[in-house]
């Protein structure tokens, strides 16, 4: 099985997003997966990256695209580049047409910083949507809420904080190596709640408090420059 | 009362639609007695979100990234209405409008506030603010009109509209569409 992993973070390698996403194709791997990893900063940046993208999709079995929320949805670059794929299946805007038949299934791995995992909702529909519409089978998401605890953690071992997210990915991976989705179990792990919302909330608020003062920038948190 | 279009269409004829009707907003708005600012985006500099978040935790408001989204910023913090213009892509906007969206964090708070039930940010300018969002498709498409609809539902809570209107055009119906967006902007009006 041919995995290409796409990241959709501008934080490219060091976030959240691609821990998570490369998470689940690490899991890929060791069941026998041959993983290529590409990045959406680097694809827009570099035409030779664009095109390395075009050939690794055109190549893959699988498709993971991950990426954190943005404003209710996908990052801008995110959009960019899945116009750019979207574009070439349909030949659209003087590219060559896919060569075809596609058969790689498309995953999507989102993480919003919100507790609220139904956040990543629209997120999800875009992505089964650009599914539809650039013709590749659509074989669901992991949406993970409170991304912003799951930090340098480990994702490859199970027990504390993340137990359901490694069940999760766990799932997944035996189910994708099968040939088969995300499953509904899989999917219902990953969105359940890291901790109590009260306590994300306060520990995300004095982490920002925290940091904002570190930054000599306390007394400057609801400053209002453009008035 | 000011009001903002953005106008996300690509700058090529794939944007005609859009800036028909950017056109037709604009001027609606203005025959109100309405002050207009309005943004061609794709024809700005403006580079993408590098979620740093120096523009909540080192320089509070402002953006680490000095670009033409400055002059945007600025319009969005003093906008009465706003009004977002792009092609339908994917059911979501076009990468034009939500790069200028994405930069629009300095424009709230880091902190972490209950919002009908939803955790949200705070605005970091308290203003009323109603929200027009049109897009444009060149054909029907209900499953990715479906998911627009809901994603306008999304940001304006997010944003703490007070009304929001959303509709979707057929390319080239915008023209005659001038007492449809004249409606929904003498509504946005009202409601502030």
């Amino acid at each position: 099985m041919k995995v290409l992993l796409l990241t959709g973070s501008p934080k490219g390698g060091r976030g959240v997003s691609f821990a998570l996403g490369s998470a689940l194709t690490s899991r890929l791997a060791a069941g026998g997966a041959a993983v290529e990893v590409t990045a959406v900063a680097a694809v827009l940046r570099s035409s030779e990256e664009r095109h390395r993208l075009y050939r690794l999709a055109d190549e893959a079995d699988l498709v993971v695209v991950s990426f954190p929320l943005y404003v209710d949805q996908l990052p801008a670059p995110l959009v960019q580049t899945l116009e750019l794929l979207a574009d070439r299946r349909k030949g659209a805007m003087g590219m060559t047409p896919w060569p075809g038949p596609l058969v790689q299934k498309l995953v999507a791995v989102v993480q919003c910083g919100f507790p609220e995992t139904a956040q990543c909702r629209p997120a999800v529909d875009i992505m089964r949507q650009f599914a539809k519409e650039a013709g590749f089978p659509w074989a669901g998401a992991l949406a993970l809420g409170m991304g912003g605890a799951v930090g340098g953690r480990s994702l490859a071992k199970p027990g504390g904080m993340l137990r359901n997210v490694v069940k999760a990915l766990d799932i997944a991976a035996a189910s994708l190596l099968e040939g088969g989705d995300v499953t509904p179990e899989a999917a219902a792990l990953m969105a359940k709640p890291l901790m109590p919302r009260w306590l994300y909330h306060a520990a995300a608020n004095w982490g920002f408090r925290r940091q904002l003062r570190r930054h000599g920038a306390g007394k400057k948190a609801f400053d209002r420059p453009c008035e | 009362m000011n009001v903002l279009v953005l106008d996300g269409g690509p700058r090529d004829a794939r944007g005609a639609s859009c800036r028909a009707l950017a056109a037709l907003a604009a001027a609606e708005a203005r025959s109100m007695g309405h002050d207009v600012t309005a943004f061609e985006l794709d024809g700005l500099a403006v580079k993408p979100c590098q979620g740093c978040f120096a523009c909540w935790l080192k320089h509070p408001g402002v953006c680490a990234i000095e670009d033409d989204q400055e002059r945007v910023l600025r319009a969005m913090a003093t906008s009465d209405i706003q009004v977002w213009i792009t092609p339908v892509t994917f059911g979501g906007y076009s990468p034009a409008l939500k790069k200028a969206l994405d930069r629009f964090i300095p424009n709230i708070l880091p902190f972490f506030a209950v919002r009908e039930g939803e955790t949200h940010h705070p605005p970091r300018y308290e203003r009323r603010r109603s929200l027009v969002v049109l897009g444009t498709l060149p054909a029907a498409d209900e499953g990715a009109e479906r998911i627009f609809h809901h994603l306008v539902g999304r940001n304006a809570l997010n944003l703490g509209s007070v009304l929001t209107r959303s509709a979707v055009f057929r390319d080239g119906e915008g023209a005659c569409s001038a007492d449809r967006i004249g409606g929904m902007l003498r509504a946005a009006g009202e409601a502030i």
